[in-house]
């Protein structure tokens, strides 16, 4: 009688076990981190964030120019798995870090710090397809420059956040992030997809 | 008497708190939505007379579907296509459309301009000829001339250069 209680609930100890392996693996699945690899966030030589357009071209030069677009940067989307590269303003990011090689950059702000805190924090589900950054390009229906073009902007998950939408579902879960390294949302102005290191514009 | 005297004060202190919240109130600026630019507006140049990289995202018999058409693909905050007679071209119709058609266009000065705006419309899922000649402005309607960057690296490249003036 008592040998023929495991034989007869063989599905049972299944269970059991995948919970057991479950609990014994899952801490060790949360625990991991990016820091691992050997990130660190630098926070290292951020220009102060300009407000209004003559603060900007103070700051960051002329839109458009080889400054505007001077660092590469690729970044994968989670839900289709296509990697976007896309460019940004020298003076923010590019400086040589663990995991930034040197690309004439001047600071960590956003190729080190920001994608490493989205990395880190687990966060990276949340960033979906359509990232783009400099783009030599007026705001839409104007003849003004677009903050894109001083390469100081970075759309990321447009297509799910798109332009003319006053919430937010995927960019809300890092938002926290870029906006603790200076960056500004464009949710304010219902452009949930926009994050720009500049105020007043 | 205590009671009064406290009322008093209790009226006091409201009357003053009112005072003080109104006077910020009105003195405070209103909070700015961070979103409309104060940027100046550029000049819109039709390039008359230079000879002009154009990307084309469509051309269509009549204005009005050349808008709507125009008004479907959207490439965020930016500026994409405009639409213009394909006639303000010269030797456009040799190479798409026929005369009287309507195109998305956008116009450029450098090979390398006409790429990246390309290759930002594919990006976007929207279709980007070049076309393979370059093609004389007559004027007429703006056709985004002035959105690209200058080969020294200093701005927008805002003139004339070599290949346009040819």
């Amino acid at each position: 009688m008592d040998g023929a209680g495991p034989a007869r609930h063989p599905a049972g100890r299944r269970l059991l076990s995948l919970a057991l392996g479950l609990a014994v693996l899952a801490p060790l699945l949360v625990g991991w981190h990016w820091a691992r690899l050997g990130w660190r966030d630098g926070h290292r030589n951020y220009p102060a964030r300009p407000s209004g357009y003559t603060q900007i071209v103070n700051r960051f030069g002329q839109p458009c120019s080889a400054d505007a677009s001077k660092i590469p940067m690729s970044w994968r989307a989670s839900d289709n798995g296509v990697t976007y590269s896309f460019r940004f303003h020298k003076k923010l990011g590019g400086y040589p870090t663990a995991m930034v090689s040197d690309k004439g950059g001047t600071s960590t702000n956003l190729d080190n710090d920001v994608y490493g805190h989205i990395q880190n924090d687990h966060l990276q589900p949340y960033i979906e397809h359509g990232i783009y950054g400099y783009v030599c390009r007026y705001i839409r229906n104007t003849t003004k420059w677009s903050t894109h073009a001083f390469g100081i902007a970075i759309d990321v998950s447009s297509a799910e956040e798109y332009e003319g939408k006053c919430t937010s579902t995927v960019n809300r879960y890092h938002r926290h992030i870029w906006e603790g390294h200076g960056w500004y949302w464009g949710l304010a102005f219902c452009d949930p997809m926009h994050f720009q290191y500049a105020t007043g514009y | 008497m205590r009671l009064r005297m406290m009322i008093g004060a209790g009226l006091v202190l409201g009357l003053t708190t009112v005072t003080v919240l109104a006077t910020v109130a009105l003195t405070a600026p209103e909070p700015q939505p961070y979103g409309p630019p104060v940027g100046p507006r550029m000049p819109q140049d039709s390039g008359a007379g230079e000879l002009l990289v154009v990307v084309v995202g469509g051309v269509y018999p009549t204005r009005v579907e050349a808008q709507e058409a125009n008004a479907a693909m959207a490439f965020g905050d930016l500026h994409g296509y405009y639409v213009v007679p394909v006639g303000q071209f010269q030797g456009f119709e040799q190479q798409a459309g026929q005369p009287g058609d309507f195109a998305l266009v956008s116009a450029f000065r450098t090979d390398e301009g006409a790429q990246g705006f390309a290759a930002l419309a594919t990006s976007f899922g929207h279709p980007a000829t070049i076309l393979p000649e370059r093609v004389r402005s007559l004027g007429g309607l703006y056709a985004g001339l002035g959105q690209e960057a200058n080969p020294d690296g200093s701005g927008p490249l805002l003139g004339p250069i070599e290949e346009s003036v040819g």
